[in-house]
């Protein structure tokens, strides 16, 4: 007897948030049609959509530029996060002298120094990725740096009684062991170096060929075409699912065999 | 009891750094070591201990009483605050050299998750740079002595604790150690696995010629796998006494059902609960 697809875990995983989703667009909907609320306030989940079709050039343009921003500071972040951390875990004293001013990048609101930034830099679209990146890089250097430092202790027993290297510990033991951390802080970091992006180009207010989602959404807001506003809010949701999406995928891809965090979804 | 004091031979207490019994050149010559740490533990006070050619000796203690210490310092992962620790009657550092190779087999697996049964047996050959061609066939003969021949290809986290510790154990193997460390490395196991596990060394130890130190503070496992036995004594660490088991190897079941291992655990646990009390 084939088993109903209510017992698919799968199945139940895409199914059920599917549903809460549609019951929430459908009572926006009513609400809406019910209590005659402008769209000027509240646009329906209708007109959002015609005017996605409507302005798709305009928003995939916009988008794209956003993508860009986005993708160049992720991989940055990437890159000299990773960079970072390796040289934190290299020397106690890199690390008690730099790991200071990686919190104080951290919390230091990004929206405060963005005005300096895009008065610093030499374009805008280079503003845009220091800012992206100054929120991204966090969690890639704090968990990489972790994760580097997360070696099971017999292990490295092991490698020193073998006379390992610095570099083969690195390479064999240290790089391994950090895997499951580093893509934790992709996950996270993917997600912020969107809104990293975002926010900046709000502050920056980049109009004409380089306006992004953010852009968008302001100027959508002073000629009131509140649907079009929603439609780019809709894009950078979209985006930022997405990107979670491929770190999720990548994340299985490198460790689905081995790690135990994969272990439940096998049996 | 007169059957007892008739069948049972005496243990012998031996003096330590005393006569050469047979010729057998010290592997492991330890004299005078103390290790404190920072916090003012004492934890080995004045140990000496000389393990020679061919040795199976178990250190056996209560917690805390410093075997696992001592392991390591002669394992070289730790320093003796003072004393001498000789190999091979030479320094540390002819340890790692040709027929001066030593394995260290730990508590737990202490496996790699992200590499498979074949690169986690590889990896002291591959951190010494040995071809794969060369190392592949010690490889997969190591894990056919071990009864893992068919898993080269698996994960660790695919394996029972058991199998674990037998990938750990072929792991030692591939370096052609001549003398073998092992750290209580069947203390987690159920009672059926560790028996055999213990036969299976027992044979490795007598095919490799290996000399063998054993941490343990099972006094059963301790009796019917060491031909000498250092009972060791906590707060400060210290060997206490010296026991010899006389009986023959190759020893099986029949050994552990006789009346002479009965005896023999007998005695050690005397000497165990004198120490601990």
């Amino acid at each position: 007897m084939k088993a109903p697809l209510v017992h698919n875990e799968r199945f139940v995983q895409i199914f059920a948030p599917l549903m809460v989703g549609v019951f929430a667009l459908v009572c926006w909907q009513a609400a809406v049609v019910a209590w005659d609320i402008k769209p000027y306030v509240l646009p329906s989940p209708l007109a959002v959509g015609v005017s996605l079709i409507e302005n798709f050039g305009v928003l995939m343009h916009a988008l794209y530029i956003t993508l860009t921003i986005t993708v160049i500071a992720f991989l940055i972040a990437v890159v000299f996060g990773s960079a970072l951390a390796l040289l934190f875990v290299q020397s106690k004293w890199i690390e008690i002298s730099l790991f200071p001013y990686a919190i104080i990048m951290q919390v230091t609101p990004v929206v405060a120094i963005a005005p300096l930034i895009i008065i610093w830099a030499d374009d805008t679209t280079t503003a845009l990725i220091i800012c992206a990146v100054i929120i991204a890089i966090f969690p890639i250097i704090s968990n990489t740096t972790m994760g580097l430092r997360s070696v099971d202790p017999n292990l490295m027993n092991l490698f020193r009684m073998n006379r390992a290297s610095r570099w083969q510990i690195l390479t064999r033991l240290r790089i391994p062991s950090a895997l499951p951390y580093f893509f934790g802080g992709l996950r996270i970091s993917s997600g912020l170096a969107l809104i990293g992006a975002v926010v900046a180009e709000f502050v920056a207010g980049t109009g004409g060929a380089k306006a992004g989602l953010a852009y968008m959404i302001l100027q959508s807001g002073y000629t009131l075409q509140i649907p079009r506003m929603f439609a780019a809010l809709f894009l950078i949701t979209l985006t930022g699912i997405a990107l979670f999406a491929l770190m999720v995928w990548l994340s299985r891809l490198a460790l689905a065999s081995w790690h135990e965090s994969y272990l439940e979804n096998e049996q | 009891m007169d059957a007892e004091t008739q069948t049972s031979p005496e243990p012998t207490a031996q003096a330590p750094g005393g006569p050469v019994p047979g010729g057998k050149r010290p592997v492991v010559d330890i004299s005078q070591v103390d290790k404190v740490y920072g916090n003012e533990t004492r934890a080995l006070d004045q140990v000496d201990l000389t393990v020679r050619e061919g040795d199976f000796i178990s250190l056996l203690g209560p917690s805390g009483c410093g075997k696992s210490t001592l392991l390591r310092i002669v394992a070289g992962l730790s320093k003796a605050t003072s004393g001498e620790v000789k190999w091979w009657e030479q320094d540390y550092g002819v340890v790692g050299q040709p027929g001066r190779e030593l394995c260290f087999v730990f508590q737990s697996p202490t496996l790699m998750p992200w590499a498979r049964l074949d690169k986690n047996v590889r990896l002291p050959l591959d951190l010494k740079h040995v071809k794969k061609s060369e190392s592949m066939p010690k490889v997969r003969d190591a894990l056919t002595m071990v009864g893992l021949g068919d898993f080269e290809g698996a994960y660790p986290r695919e394996l029972s604790g058991g199998m674990q510790m037998r990938a750990s154990i072929a792991r030692a193997l591939v370096t052609e150690p001549s003398l073998c460390l092992m750290d209580e490395p069947f203390g987690a196991l159920d009672e059926m696995t560790r028996n055999r596990l213990n036969d299976d060394i027992l044979r490795l130890w007598k095919e490799r010629g290996w000399t063998v130190i054993f941490v343990t503070h099972s006094v059963y496992e301790a009796v019917y796998l060491s031909n000498r036995i250092a009972v060791m004594a906590p707060r400060p660490g210290r060997i206490a006494e010296e026991l010899t088991i006389e009986a023959p190897y190759p020893r099986g079941n029949e050994f552990r059902n006789s009346d002479e291992y009965a005896e023999y655990c007998r005695r050690a646990s005397h000497a165990l609960e004198k120490v601990s009390s």
